[in-house]
């Protein structure tokens, strides 16, 4: 740890917190419909969607409404980057000729890029055409965040309103987020991140000649390109010098801007951020991290408003923050001490810790910094590989996830999944004084304990469900495994995590682009999606209905530290408690044997 | 029902054991899923450790398995014995009231002349005989006679009701006293049906719901539950994987350890102690769910005042505002209080009492003046008995040579004073006549 890097992430969070009122009022303003700077461009465009798809935006709709339009609309995008990637060696845009990816893994993109998550099991610039990222891709990540944040709204009108069985509509508040706040910001971010380098065209792939090249052993294929194998099996190699580097082009700088904003975390190449040309200068970095958690945190501030409790927005602020910067100090930390394991010789202290898997470019301040807020915002874009961290460090991004992703969160996706652990928060501390449990007003009663329930148990039930048939399947499971032990149980751990949680980031060190995960890992991904909305919206729709109860003594305030500290309690111990068990078996125990001098 | 009973009591605990063991039967337990699970788990390990022990060849860990088993089977009797506790105090309750009312006698009119029997042997439209001092021994209907009846056992109003026969005040419960006079009671319900066999019942928690919240609370502990029992089920494959797959002793016992055994072993322990505590301080809750909707109220607004406070409020203490003298205080909060109705001038006493004896305190005359009011049946007392305070008033006035207008502007000036006033003072001394706060 250096005082330099504390000073840069304390700066990340400063200039996030002053952000998040302006940002937070401006949303407001978007999303009831009100005026705003930008309303004299956009207001026409806006108005010419509601006349092309023939939608009312006055005309508000229940909670069952809202959940089918934003499900039918989810549907018909998946389909179309289904197809779009399927029918890619046809469409235009096609530089390098690249065929159409398989079956199974374009059932895993598209659900992954329509979830909100990501996740990418293929790799980028070799497998999708420029069409194929730009027309299926980087719309969902448009859209796929739009609908995060308009759920989001629809569950604090939950809140703010009262004996209505509305929630808003959907088509409005999906155009509006869209058009007035993920598309003017990607645009201003999108020329910042190009002034610092990043590409923005259509070329074909340049190829630059190697001032020093090298001799890697590959595969001896035959005449047919059929690999050659000697007697025992084994494949047999033969040397290739390499000197030639392909720089892979496209245009990515516009779909960089909204992977971070939106937080989609997409990379357009397949090492994400931590490509010279998706993320160049110090400065792009701290752009790009700052867009991490942008929204997820200007959210809290838009919460306060539209309840009309500015104190409850900045406790759940509190909450959320209090979390990420214990994550953000016991990943630096980890990884600053470095590897026990390293030569006596090797003084960690000039080294700066464990640098495997880490960009020099960025150092050890800006990839853990990075790595949290990643994994804390479910957005799932890298700039350094956590396959390499140590366990500990490694263990950070895997909890930011499991704790439902509430850590701030996705666009919208935190703000619900916490204003879920809030309900439960409130109503375990209402009972602690005997009253029927009141948020803001609302009676919580036990429809909603029962839905937040479900909310709550379908996260464990994929992720463990998922991971403990993967662990047991030696066929399809574990082939897919870099790494044995401890490790290997991260690896298998964190993918099912990452796709549950819509997150998206990949520990790596899996081969997950195989017919069993592509297909349990998109299903994974709906499942962390779709089926936690649905109870979120009942929630909402059942406290819009509920008649405001007057504030008395007796009512628990929501605007307290007291608040924020039971609520990060109930985050840890529904989060913590369900996976315990498993992290013990995983980077845990890695960490342990790590220290006892075993690797894997 | 006044004392207190301890809750170690020989007869509770020794009950409650017996009972904590009558409880193990699944289907009673299934009403507890979480400490369901725990007993389904105590079995499953029962049976597990004697197939360890008679079958060959299976290697069991004989100590190991008995102490978590026995561990589990604990758990399960205490979270019973707990419950049992509860009601047991409640059950002990309902003997003494139940017993009191084997102790009443009633008189029985059987060809005209009254027999004495115990109240218990009342059937359906038997005539009883009830003459003053006597309790009515059974719910029942007046066929002859007027009588003062006290029924402040059950409807907490102080003042005596007139109880006669035909019309709509003919109705008499049980466990009332008739005052004076005498009236003739054909009983209308069976033993068992009154209603203080209904509120031994209740005591008795024979007729306990579960109260919304604890409905809630349920579905947060069984989700629970099941979050914990999907951790528990998963980490045996991530423990083989891991090369340590552990028994069902262990499983098993992690479980029990990670979900919410404690709150769900004494929730309806809770529940019971709650109505139970009530029971102590006289205060008869229907239902959890009334004691619970009690916690939920926030503003209480009561037609009459007595209910509550037996009729008898006082002003225990004068705070004159500064430049007020207290007797001038206490004349114009007395005149004020002779405004309202008869039955509230009953407060007053206090006021005219210290009003002439100028001693802001306890006063050993304060009940003397109101009696009159005071122990005027109900329907003596008509609301529109504005007369009656004023001829009260002018008879105070006269008496102290004070004209009528002199008072009303005494009493507007000392409303302004109040009026003015936004402190603590004024809403103390005016609180308990006004009908409008102030503040």
């Amino acid at each position: 740890m250096t005082t330099n890097g504390i000073i840069q992430i304390l700066i990340y969070l400063a200039v996030l917190t002053v952000l998040a009122k302006p940002l937070g009022i401006y949303m407001t303003r978007v999303y009831a419909g009100e005026r705003t700077l930008l309303s004299f461009i956009l207001g026409p465009v806006e108005r010419l969607f509601y006349k092309v798809g023939r939608v009312d935006p006055e005309k508000e709709m229940t909670w069952r409404q809202y959940g089918v339009a934003m499900l039918m609309f989810s549907l018909v995008s998946g389909i179309a980057v289904y197809a779009i990637q399927r029918l890619q060696f046809f469409l235009p845009l096609n530089p390098q000729q690249l065929a159409a990816p398989s079956e199974h893994s374009s059932f895993n993109t598209a659900v992954s890029f329509m979830t909100n998550t990501n996740w990418q099991g293929y790799g980028g610039e070799t497998t999708l055409s420029y069409l194929s990222q730009m027309l299926g891709l980087t719309v969902q990540n448009f859209v796929s965040a739009a609908v995060g944040m308009a759920l989001a709204i629809a569950f604090i009108r939950g809140i703010a309103r009262f004996q209505t069985d509305k929630l808003g509509n959907f088509w409005a508040d999906l155009v509006r987020g869209t058009l007035y706040i993920l598309l003017p910001l990607s645009f201003l971010i999108a020329v910042l991140l190009v002034s610092q380098g990043v590409v923005q065209n259509f070329k074909a792939y340049d190829t630059a000649n190697l001032t020093d090249t090298f001799v890697v052993q590959v595969d001896k294929k035959d005449d047919d390109g059929n690999v050659v194998t000697d007697e025992a099996g084994e494949n047999v190699k033969e040397d290739k010098t390499i000197d030639t580097q392909t720089i892979a082009q496209g245009p990515a700088a516009s779909q960089i801007a909204i992977k971070q904003l939106g937080t989609n975390g997409g990379g357009f190449f397949n090492v994400n951020s931590a490509h010279p040309l998706e993320n160049p200068t110090p400065l792009s970095n701290f752009l790009e991290m700052l867009l991490i958690l942008l929204i997820p945190v200007a959210f809290t501030y838009t919460l306060g408003r539209m309840v009309r409790s500015q104190g409850h927005g900045w406790a759940v602020y509190g909450a959320m923050m209090f979390l990420l910067v214990v994550g953000i100090a016991t990943a630096y930390i980890a990884e600053s001490r470095g590897n026990p394991l390293y030569p006596a010789n090797v003084d960690q202290a000039v080294v700066g810790g464990n640098y495997e898997g880490k960009e020099v470019r960025l150092g050890m301040a800006n990839s853990v910094l990075w790595a949290t807020a990643t994994s804390a915002a479910s957005n799932g874009s890298v700039n350094s590989m956590h396959d390499s961290y140590t366990p500990i460090g490694g263990l950070v991004p895997m909890t930011n996830i499991l704790l439902g992703e509430v850590i701030f969160g996705g666009v919208g996706a935190g703000m619900y999944g916490i204003l879920v652990m809030i309900v439960l928060t409130v109503f375990i501390a209402g009972l602690m004084v005997g009253r029927t449990p009141e948020y803001l007003g609302k009676k919580i009663e036990a429809y909603d304990v029962k839905m937040a329930m479900l909310y709550v148990l379908i996260f464990p039930l994929s992720i463990l469900g998922f991971t403990a048939v993967s662990v047991l399947a030696p066929d399809f499971g574990l082939t897919s495994l870099n790494n044995q032990g401890a490790h290997g149980l991260s690896e298998i751990l964190y993918a099912f995590t990452s796709g549950t949680g819509n997150n998206g980031s990949a520990f790596a060190g899996l081969n997950a682009n195989t017919y069993w995960y592509n297909t349990t890992i998109g299903l994974s991904m709906l499942i962390g999606r779709f089926l936690m909305i649905i109870p979120m919206l009942a929630i909402a729709g059942n406290l819009a209905q509920k008649k405001v109860v007057p504030a008395t003594l007796g009512t628990f305030p929501v605007n307290t530290v007291l608040f924020s500290v039971l609520l990060v309690s109930i985050v840890l111990i529904v989060g913590a408690l369900t996976f315990f068990p498993v992290l013990s078996l995983s980077p845990i125990l890695e960490h342990f044997q790590m220290y006892a001098g075993q690797t894997f | 029902m006044k004392k207190a009973i301890s809750i170690w009591d020989a007869n509770i605990i020794g009950r409650a054991v017996a009972d904590s063991f009558k409880k193990l039967n699944p289907l009673t337990m299934l009403k507890n899923p979480v400490m369901f699970v725990v007993e389904v788990g105590a079995a499953f390990l029962t049976v597990r450790m004697v197939m360890n022990l008679v079958m060959p060849g299976a290697a069991g860990n004989f100590p190991f398995e008995l102490q978590i088993t026995l561990w589990l089977w604990f758990t399960v009797l205490f979270a019973n014995f707990a419950e049992a506790m509860a009601e047991g105090r409640g059950k002990a309750q309902a003997d003494t009231l139940r017993r009191s009312r084997t102790e009443t006698h009633a008189k029985l009119l059987r060809n005209g002349s009254p027999e004495v029997v115990s109240a218990t042997e009342l059937r359906l439209d038997d005539v009883v005989l009830v003459e003053a001092g006597d309790f009515i021994p059974g719910d029942g209907e007046v066929i002859e006679g007027v009588a003062s009846v006290d029924e402040s056992a059950i409807t907490g109003e102080s003042a005596p009701v007139i109880r006669e026969a035909g019309g709509d005040r003919s109705a008499v419960t049980g466990g009332t006293r008739v005052l004076s006079d005498w009236i003739k009671v054909r009983i209308t319900a069976n033993p068992g049906e009154t209603f203080i066999d209904r509120m031994i019942a209740l005591v008795e928690g024979a007729a306990r719901q579960r109260t919304p919240n604890e409905i809630a609370l349920n579905i947060l502990l069984v989700g629970l539950t099941i979050v914990f029992l999907l951790a528990v089920v998963t980490l045996q494959p991530f423990a083989i994987y891991s090369n340590a797959p552990q028994t069902l002793f262990v499983l098993i016992s992690l479980l029990v350890c990670l979900i919410p055994t404690t709150i769900g072993a004494l929730l309806s322990a809770i529940g019971i102690a709650g109505m139970d505590r009530l029971v102590q301080h006289n205060v008869l809750a229907m239902s959890g769910r009334a004691v619970e909707a009690a916690g939920d109220v926030n503003t209480l607004l009561l037609d009459k005042t007595g209910t509550i406070t037996l009729g008898n409020r006082q002003a225990t203490e004068f705070i004159p505002l500064t430049g007020i003298d207290e007797h001038h205080l206490a004349d114009a909060a007395q005149l004020s209080s002779s405004r309202t109705r008869p039955r509230k001038a009953a407060r007053s006493s206090f006021w005219r009492s210290s009003g002439t004896a100028c001693e802001a305190g306890r006063s050993t005359n304060s009940r003397r003046m109101p009696r009159s009011y005071r122990s005027l049946p109900k329907r003596e007392c008509p609301a529109s008995t504005s007369t009656d305070a004023r001829s009260g008033r002018e008879r105070w006035t006269r008496s102290r040579n004070i004209s009528v207008k002199a008072v009303l502007s005494l009493r507007r000036n000392c409303g302004k004073w109040l009026r003015r006033s936004r402190g603590q003072a004024a809403r103390r001394l005016w609180s308990p006549t006004i009908k409008r706060p102030l503040a």
